[in-house]
């Protein structure tokens, strides 16, 4: 079963005052300790980044690598910025770590590092959760 | 007896030194004299040097003396930038402060705000987007996308008093034009603290590594350079990395000054010196970022 973090709302029940912006360790850590409560380890995450403003590099790695490296096994991101990729990629990277990023567009791409970036993808088509479109890219079957 | 610190008059990153050296000799000795801050002869102040005298009033301690300049003009700018708003709580302020809230013309992105825990920090990153989009599209020629990196570098610099200093700080964002080095407009963020600073907080993880060479300068060459943290988790140090990366896109500058060093990743338009030691020590960290306007001719 895939799980369903929508961050901007962990965000305003997490942290008093009304913030759009995914900024700081201690707010990075309170979002992260929210989402961990009710997903179970091992499972199959889309988080949905839509209303979040600005993420900082603190913030991706408290959230996003912690939840990579500690608690899910696949991590897909969804409703990105560039910005927001910017702050994800070369924190995964320093973890060695990779997730999945479904573009506007509904195709996934790899985000961080190479080698389980590509396992990553092998398994959610898989699971059949992804699967090749005609284009040849992969997009979610379900989710 | 009063020991005076003399504010150079035009005060800024590189006049900072001649302040540190003042402040370093006035507080030799360590004989608890009132220092006396003589800002008469400002004409200008960067917000490097506004943010970095609140730190030297900061550590100083017992309610030093202030004068401000005798410029009307200038003592009116540096209270739209809101300068007075923060030294009124350190200084025994002499001379006549107008009474202006700090400002919000376009040059004063962020007025002079303090850092002391993680929700100032959402403060000034609040702020920052709603005043900076404009400004860096408009004047600087920035792609509109580069806000947002912009907030998250300016979120970064502020963290680094939160998570290491040890004591609050203060943050101030202006746009002008650098005539002196560019013949073009900057944007400029400056940072200060008058907390521990780098090689205190990297000395119980890092002076082994370092050995005989352990000192200020290979405090902020761990720290800027290898991105290494106090901290052992393996994703602490990302913050001045980023800093760096986003700077490297649009040919920006930074600089670090802790205790007697001071580092710099200095771009092509700036002939600034990588890193310098034995400089007059001076309390905390002060951190500065300029992105210049894009697209224009360099000096």
């Amino acid at each position: 079963m895939i799980q369903h973090i929508k961050v901007h709302d962990v965000l305003q029940q997490s942290v008093a005052g009304f913030y759009t912006d995914l900024v700081t360790r201690p707010t990075g850590r309170a979002v992260r300790e929210s989402i961990e409560r009710g997903l179970p380890a091992g499972t199959i995450a889309v988080m949905d980044f839509t209303g979040v403003g600005c993420l900082d590099y603190s913030c991706a790695d408290e959230i996003v690598a912690k939840l990579v490296r500690e608690k899910v096994r696949v991590l897909l991101l969804r409703g990105t910025s560039d910005a927001h990729r910017d702050a994800i990629e070369p924190v995964l990277l320093g973890h060695g770590l990779a997730a999945v990023c479904e573009h506007a567009d509904g195709t996934l791409h790899m985000i961080g590092a190479r080698e389980p970036a590509a396992a990553l993808l092998d398994e959610l088509v898989a699971q059949h959760v992804a699967a090749r479109t005609p284009g040849g890219a992969i997009a979610l079957t379900a989710a | 007896m009063t020991r005076l610190v003399e504010v150079p008059s035009q005060f800024d990153d590189r006049s900072f030194d001649q302040f540190a050296a003042a402040y370093a000799q006035a507080t030799s000795g360590g004989g608890g004299e009132r220092l006396l801050f003589d800002a008469h002869a400002a004409e200008w102040a960067s917000p490097y040097g506004l943010v970095g005298l609140l730190a030297a009033g900061e550590a100083a301690g017992g309610r030093p003396l202030l004068t401000v300049p005798s410029s009307a003009e200038v003592v009116s700018y540096w209270a739209r930038a809101g300068f007075f708003r923060e030294a009124a709580d350190l200084f025994e302020i002499h001379g006549k402060v107008p009474k202006t809230k700090p400002a919000t013309e376009s040059e004063v992105l962020l007025p002079v705000t303090p850092v002391r825990a993680a929700e100032d920090v959402h403060a000034v990153v609040s702020t920052i987007q709603q005043r900076a989009s404009a400004i860096l599209a408009k004047e600087l020629g920035l792609d509109p996308k580069a806000t947002m990196g912009f907030a998250m570098a300016l979120s970064e610099a502020c963290q680094n008093i939160v998570e290491h200093a040890g004591a609050g700080g203060w943050v101030a964002v202006q746009a002008y034009n650098w005539r002196r080095k560019l013949a073009r407009r900057v944007v400029v963020i400056a940072v200060a603290d008058a907390g521990v600073g780098f090689r205190h907080s990297l000395e119980p993880s890092q002076a082994k590594r370092f050995g005989d060479r352990w000192g200020d300068a290979a405090a902020l060459e761990a720290a800027l350079i290898q991105g290494t943290s106090r901290f052992r988790d393996p994703g602490r140090g990302q913050g001045l990395a980023g800093i760096r990366r986003y700077l490297a896109r649009w040919e920006g500058k930074v600089a670090i000054r802790s205790g007697t060093a001071r580092i710099a990743i200095v771009p092509k338009w700036d002939d600034d010196v990588p890193l310098r030691d034995g400089l007059p020590a001076f309390p905390g960290s002060q951190v500065l970022l300029i992105i210049p306007e894009q697209g224009s001719p360099q000096a």
